[in-house]
Parts: structure tokens; C-alpha cells; sequence
């Protein structure tokens, strides 16, 4: 499944970019997250407990971080597995200046697999979507700023 | 497969119930959605709370201020409900689309606006009559606009410890037209599109218009701009070209996202034409 999207945050440029790459402030950031911890240079363990309608999953993974570009763009790789499923994601994030701060595309694959694919299927894109949106909702948070508009779901 | 053990407990008052879902328990109001996820081990609640036995969540009732649905009442109920299809057709109707008649007959309208279902067909159609939701927690309720209610993706206002009890719509007059239409998933039903739109008719032309929309995006919503351009031109296909505006739409394999913005657009056309058609 290709994912891809942007959001904008209320802070400069290297602040995002700053941010996007802080062990805590990922972890915090992370929806479920309760463990990511430095295993190798650029490279994290981690653990997440998702918990989306009824369903419930522990997730235990990695995190990689790689084709550093500062303050532009970096890489992200993250894999995790549980037992409703596995999951691949690989993508790149691009910060880009905005009118209100910056703006942050990301562009990536994402395979989930498992019961939680096989039966989950039609609501695999607009959940990842929503756990996207919920991570740069709480990284703002982090950051202090006020929380900005997300891209529209609606029209109210 | 069979669900991992949990515990079972089917109070008979509503204080008893608030009690356990305040100590974690999950509420069983139906099970149509919680039980597959149940047998398939994706859900593994530890406790149950079945709440078919509190009374005073079964029921429709009319009231001064609307129409009050117990959270219990099951869609078959509210389909055929005669108070409902006389005063507030558009969700006697829609409910008529939910499923299969199985999933109808235990199936309810609490039960399913919490899970929240980003494609279910409740949330077009309490968008579209602005309805009210109540919830109760051990020591008090608060009434909520069904936008506050519905946060996101399976996501609604509800905080642990509360349940939903009923569900508030208006009234219709009698010369409103009505309509839900619904473009489906052929093997689960759920809408991969749906819109329900409530029309009354002022100087020939549309007077006042709702619209709610469902299974396009991330969470239903009332797609305020096309009433507001079909309230103010009477242009239909221009209203209904609107309803995507905006919106980041689903993708999945039934449906990418431009094709489901353009079914949106078609399937608002048509619920248009036909609630128009049905105004007197």
C-alpha cells in the first residue's frame, strides 16, 4: 500500500527537523508507543501497543533511520510484528518552508500483513492515516505550538 | 476460531453497568462488529458488560424535544418503527440498508455509533438531522451534537466509563423529502459511499437542506457547502459536484480515492434529486 501525505507544523524548518529525529519526542509522539530505546547508530527498538476500536495489538519492532539530508529529508524504515500481524513501512520525509512554518510530505510504501490485513483490509489506508495525523498532532503538542489545522476532513 | 476467555456480566440497572464499564469492562451492546473481532482473537476483552438487560435503553419515544432512541434499540426496530417512518424517515430508511437482516435483528444504533465504523451508514444520516447523542457515566450524563461525538476513525467522545443511552433526532415536518442513497460493498454492505440529505421545498426550489456523508473520508461529515450552494442556486449538479471539496478521501480495493470522491458526487446527486422529488 502506498502512503502518502502532508501536514504542516507551526515551527521552523531545522526545529522539525530537529524533532523528527529526537529518540523521546518520537516515542511520546509515537501513538502506543511505550519503549524505543538506541540499539545501533540511527537504529531503534521498539514497542507499541495500538489499540483502534476494540482491537488491541502489541507490536514489537524496529525503527532505522538512514540518506540523512539535513534539514531536508531523511528516510525512515519501520517493521514490527505482533500477534494480529506484521507490518513493513519505508518511506522519506521531505520538510519543506511554509507560510506558517513547515511543511512535511511523506511518501512511502507500507505492507501490513496477517489476520489484522486479511480482515482489516478496507480500513488498513484510512487508519494509517489517522495514526499519521495523530503522531504530527502530538509532535506539535510537543513542540509547544498550537495545533494547526489538519488536512481537511471535513467541510464544517 | 473461539474467543479467548472473558468474563461475562449482564447487569440489570444502569448503575451496575456503569460500574463495570468504569472498572474496564467492555460494553457488549449488540455485537456485530465486536464478537467477529472477537472469534478472529483481534479483540481480546477481559470482561463483558451485555447491557440488552438495563432497562430504559430499549425504546422509541416522542418527546417535546425530539425523538429519543434508546442506545439498545436494534436498526430492524428503527426500521420499521412507525413512529420513525412518519415523523423521521431518513433513519428508518438508512437503517434499512445496515447489513443483512441477521445483523439487523441484533444489531444497535449505540452499539454501532460507538464503534464508529468510518464507513457505517448511521453517521450520514444523524449528520444530515443533527442529532444529539446522550452518554451517562456513574454520577451524571452530558448530551453532545453528533459532530462532538464523532472524533475520528473509530474514535468518539466517549470517555472510559461512559456509555452511550440514546440517541436525539428532530421530528420532520411532513413536507420534507428525504433520501439515503448508498453505493456498497457487495459481500459486507458497508457503504463505500453513502449520503443522506433532507430537504423542504421554499418557492419551488429547495428551501432548506442537510446532507450528511458517510464512507468518503476518514470520518462522516455534513458537507455543509453543498447545501449551502444548493440552498442558495437550486443547482444540483453543481451542490453535488462540491461534496469532495476538501476531503482527503479512503482508498482501499474496492475503491481508489478519485473514484470514490466521483461516486460521492454521484450518489449526493441522486439522494438530492430523490429527497427533492419527495418534498410536497
Amino acid at each position: 500500500m502506498k502512503l502518502a501525505g502532508h501536514y504542516a507544523v507551526p515551527m521552523g524548518r531545522e526545529r522539525a527537523y530537529e524533532l523528527l529525529q529526537n529518540p523521546g519526542v518520537l516515542a511520546r509522539a509515537m501513538p502506543g508507543c511505550d519503549h524505543l530505546a538506541l540499539i545501533a547508530p540511527d537504529e531503534y527498538e521498539m514497542r507499541m501497543k495500538m489499540v483502534i476500536s476494540s482491537i488491541q495489538g502489541l507490536f514489537a519492532g524496529k525503527v532505522r533511520i538512514a540518506d540523512r539530508n539535513w534539514p531536508e529529508s531523511f528516510r525512515l524504515i519501520v517493521e514490527g510484528s505482533g500477534k494480529v500481524g506484521f507490518m513493513k513501512g519505508d518511506g522519506v520525509l521531505r520538510l519543506s518552508p511554509a507560510d506558517a512554518g513547515t511543511e512535511v510530505r511523506y511518501e512511502g510504501d507500507v505492507q501490513v500483513g496477517g489476520m489484522i490485513a486479511s480482515v482489516g483490509q478496507r480500513l488498513l489506508d484510512t487508519t494509517s492515516r489517522f495514526l499519521i495525523r495523530k503522531f504530527f498532532e502530538k509532535l506539535v503538542a510537543e513542540a509547544g505550538g498550537e495545533l494547526p489545522q489538519a488536512a481537511p476532513a471535513t467541510q464544517a | 476460531m473461539i474467543p479467548q476467555d472473558f468474563e461475562y456480566s449482564a447487569p440489570t440497572s444502569l448503575e451496575e453497568a456503569l460500574a463495570l464499564v468504569g472498572g474496564g469492562a467492555k460494553v457488549l451492546a449488540g455485537g456485530m462488529s465486536l464478537i467477529p473481532l472477537m472469534k478472529l482473537r483481534l479483540a481480546t476483552p477481559e470482561h463483558l458488560v451485555d447491557i440488552r438487560r438495563v432497562p430504559g435503553l430499549n425504546g422509541i419515544r416522542q418527546a417535546a424535544d425530539g425523538i429519543h432512541i434508546g442506545a439498545m434499540t436494534t436498526h430492524y426496530e428503527i426500521e420499521s418503527s412507525t413512529v420513525l417512518r412518519a415523523h423521521c424517515p431518513l433513519l428508518a430508511e438508512t437503517a434499512s440498508h445496515i447489513g443483512d437482516v441477521q445483523v439487523r435483528n441484533v444489531g444497535t444504533i449505540g452499539g454501532s455509533i460507538a464503534h464508529c465504523d468510518p464507513a457505517a451508514d448511521y453517521p450520514a444520516a444523524l449528520f444530515a438531522l443533527e442529532s444529539q447523542v446522550r452518554l451517562a457515566r456513574a454520577g451524571g450524563e452530558r448530551t453532545l451534537g453528533f459532530g462532538d461525538f464523532l472524533v475520528d476513525t473509530f474514535t468518539t467522545a466517549l470517555e472510559p466509563g461512559e456509555i452511550v443511552t440514546e440517541v436525539i433526532v428532530p421530528a420532520e415536518s411532513s413536507h420534507a423529502g428525504v433520501s439515503y442513497q448508498k453505493m456498497q460493498q457487495p459481500a459486507s454492505g458497508f457503504a463505500l459511499v453513502g449520503a443522506a440529505v433532507r430537504i423542504t421545498r421554499a418557492n419551488g426550489g429547495a428551501g432548506f437542506v442537510r446532507v450528511g456523508i458517510t464512507g468518503l473520508a476518514s470520518k462522516a461529515y455534513r458537507a455543509t457547502e453543498v447545501e449551502n450552494i444548493l440552498e442558495s442556486t437550486g443547482d444540483i449538479d453543481k451542490a453535488a459536484a462540491a461534496v469532495a471539496d476538501g476531503v482527503e478521501a479512503n482508498s482501499d480495493l474496492n475503491a481508489s480515492a478519485g473514484y470514490r470522491s466521483q461516486m460521492a458526487r454521484v450518489y449526493t446527486a441522486r439522494a438530492l434529486r430523490a429527497a427533492l422529488a419527495r418534498t410536497s
